[in-house]
């Protein structure tokens, strides 16, 4: 009697699972599908259905030569410029991230607890807040435009985010250690070179993915800070969408959102297992 | 070489103080062991002799050399942590060997110093392995392995066997007085186990509340204590405390099994002189035993025993005077036998007694 309640149970969970799953996926599954046909296909109306003769037409066009606003060279270009923009990003907020989690975590100084309430602050405050201010800032270091200037940004920004991560992972390294490598005669970058960054590994691939999803996918920033050369793949993808000669080509649409959303979903399947292992060993903890 | 001196050193975290003036002269090679009740600062006094803490005020100097505000690794200590606080993710032969990286050694240096380190503390077989892969007594010699590595003037172990089984903590507690002998070194000890303290020290710190009780000697700490508090914190089972009647002279009346006995003590004149009406007598349980003709001095008395438990060795039996419960220290035979009305003796020469107001010794 129990035993069968009990599949009964299991069932319904797995069919909500399922329901929600397919929920999750038809999307991308249509997507995926529309920028394999061609226009002629799309046009008639089977949303759901497998593409006929399947082409790569829409996905060379709109990485080479679909029109984003006026010039007409696909998504390339900007696809290069977020990678400017996201790898000295990320690299430079997790490293400062890293070192700044180790400080607050383990030197404790005076008014380092505020300064940790500060940071904290700073992962609340909405992107709109600081967009004037950024910008005068921006304009008044000579970086407005730049892609150097959207790296501060995001720099500045993310260093509260990757602070807290590396914070928390660090405060439940036994303060002993730190005591004991004193006495061996470490000094602070020493015991974090030679006791922290080896355990370090989980909450670095948290920190990076975050960091890498967070400016990848970045709109905001992008579209106020940059200039006509400097603009990252989500921006040239909204112009790309919206320029439309002729008639709106789906196909090419659909394949532009997809090249825009590889990169953080080809990161996702690489390093999604640490992830998830890094949010519980540390996020989660302290 | 190696002496220390703790000058009128006090520790505040915040408004609290932890330690109120603290004054110990280690001498060199001492073997100085710090007890007290938890949360009194023992530790926190071994941090500020590491280096490790601030000091709030008072100095600190080691062979002469105030040493105050120098930093941790110019000060030549090395400290075993209660929790060993090995390196994780570095193999035993690297935490062994790590101070002296970090010192500049040359490699060749480094494996001759691990393989001699290794020898000593019987963990050759380990210098593989991560701390993960070891047992709590390996780890325990690991981090002792990394202390001695350094050879510094001065050792800190701070409740260093606490972790250890019975048995290992006895094997352990031999090494490392057949250490201190063959090294020399001054050793800066914290342990809240009573025979750890008796057997290893020269001379026992008794700390209570950020303040220094008393420093002396195993034998001074034990027989001649300074107040209430070390007489009843050093010792197992503790001393009994039973308060008692003054009269003229300085001597004491105490009922024991229903009969009034005066007893002049070795402090009778300091009774005298202190003018109290009633004070606290402190006898040890072993003074307390069955008649034993060999000690003439004894002094003969009989009383009641509700409680016996035989201890092995001995047997401790638990009666009242002045209606206060006290424990006898009895031979096996004749614990088998005690109950109502049993013959004991007295061993006064050893008695001391308290203020009943401050717990002060009445000399
Ligand atoms: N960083 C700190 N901030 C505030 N109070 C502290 C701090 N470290 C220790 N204390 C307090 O100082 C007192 C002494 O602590 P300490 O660790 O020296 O005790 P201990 O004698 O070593 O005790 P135990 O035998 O339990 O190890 C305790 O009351 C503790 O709460
Ligand atoms: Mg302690």
């Amino acid at each position: 009697m129990t035993n069968s309640s009990f599949t009964w149970q299991r069932g319904l969970i797995y069919t909500i699972l399922l329901a929600f799953a397919a929920l999750y996926l038809v999307p991308l599954y249509v997507m995926l599908t529309t920028s394999l046909k061609d226009i002629e296909e799309i046009r008639q109306g089977n949303l759901l259905a497998l593409p006929d003769n399947p082409t790569l037409y829409a996905w060379t066009k709109a990485w080479s030569s679909a029109c984003t606003g006026s010039e007409c060279e696909g998504l390339a270009p900007f696809f290069w410029n977020s990678v400017r923009i996201v790898v000295p990003a990320v690299v430079i907020s997790t490293i400062v991230g890293a070192l700044n989690g180790y400080a607050l975590a383990k030197w404790r100084f005076r008014g380092s607890e505020m300064l940790f309430g500060a940071l904290l602050f700073g992962c609340f405050i909405p992107f709109q807040v600081i967009l004037l201010p950024m910008a005068r800032l921006l304009a008044t270091l000579g970086l407005a435009n730049t892609v150097t200037g959207l790296v501060l940004v995001h720099v500045i920004y993310g260093v509260a985010f990757t602070t807290l991560f590396f914070r928390n992972f660090y405060v439940s390294v036994p303060t002993e250690l730190v005591k004991a490598a004193q006495l061996d005669g470490a000094g602070f970058f020493a015991i974090f070179r030679h006791i922290f960054l080896p355990i370090s590994l989980p909450i670095f691939t948290v920190t990076l993915i975050w960091q890498f999803t967070q400016i990848w996918n970045d709109f905001l920033f992008g579209v106020v800070y940059s200039g006509p050369g400097t603009q990252p793949i989500t921006v040239a993808l909204n112009n790309l969408v919206n320029t439309s000669m002729g008639g709106k080509e789906y196909n090419v649409d659909m394949a532009a959102a997809i090249i825009a959303a590889l990169p953080t979903l080809v990161i996702y399947v690489l390093a999604g297992k640490y992830f998830v292992r890094g949010l519980t060993a540390g996020a989660v903890k302290g | 070489m190696g002496s220390l001196s703790i000058n009128q050193v006090t520790k505040s975290f915040g408004d609290t103080e932890v330690l109120k003036g603290i004054n110990i002269d280690v001498q060199n090679g001492e073997f100085i062991i710090l007890v007290g009740p938890s949360g009194c600062g023992k530790s926190t006094l071994m941090n500020m002799i590491a280096g490790l803490e601030s000091v709030t005020s008072g100095t600190l100097e080691m062979d002469g050399r105030d040493v105050t505000h120098v930093s941790p690794k110019d000060r030549d200590i090395a400290m075993v942590f209660q929790s060993y606080a090995l390196y994780p993710t570095m193999n035993v032969a690297r935490n062994i060997s790590f101070g002296l990286e970090m010192r500049g050694v040359d490699k060749a240096e480094r494996e001759r110093v691990v393989a001699d380190v290794a020898a000593l503390l019987q963990i050759d077989h380990l210098l593989d392995r991560k701390p993960s892969q070891l047992s709590g007594g390996q780890r325990q010699r690991v981090a002792m392995g990394r202390a001695l590595a350094r050879s510094p003037e001065v050792f800190l172990f701070d409740e260093p066997l606490s972790n250890l089984d019975a048995k290992l903590r006895v094997e352990m507690r031999t090494e490392i007085k057949k250490l201190h002998k063959r090294l020399g070194t001054t050793i800066v000890y914290v342990t809240h186990d009573q025979i750890e303290a008796m057997t290893l020290a020269d001379r026992i710190a008794v700390m209570k509340d950020g303040i220094l009780q008393q420093l002396g000697t195993p034998a001074e700490i034990y027989d001649d204590p300074a107040n209430q508090f070390v007489a009843g914190f050093m010792g197992s089972p503790p001393m009994n405390f039973i308060r008692v009647d003054t009269c003229d002279g300085g001597d004491i009346e105490v009922e024991i099994g229903g009969q009034t006995h005066r007893l002049t003590l070795p402090c009778s004149p300091g009774i005298a002189a202190s003018n109290q009406r009633e004070v606290i007598l402190g006898i040890r349980p072993e003074m307390i035993t069955q008649p034993k003709p060999e000690n003439t001095q004894g002094i003969a008395a009989s009383m009641d025993f509700d409680v016996i438990e035989p201890m092995g060795a001995d047997t401790m039996a638990i009666g009242e005077w002045n209606g206060q419960t006290l424990m006898a220290r009895l031979s096996p035979e004749a614990g088998q036998c005690a109950g109502a009305n049993t013959a004991i003796q007295l061993d006064i020469s050893k008695c001391v007694a308290f203020d009943t107001a401050n717990g002060d010794r009445i000399r």
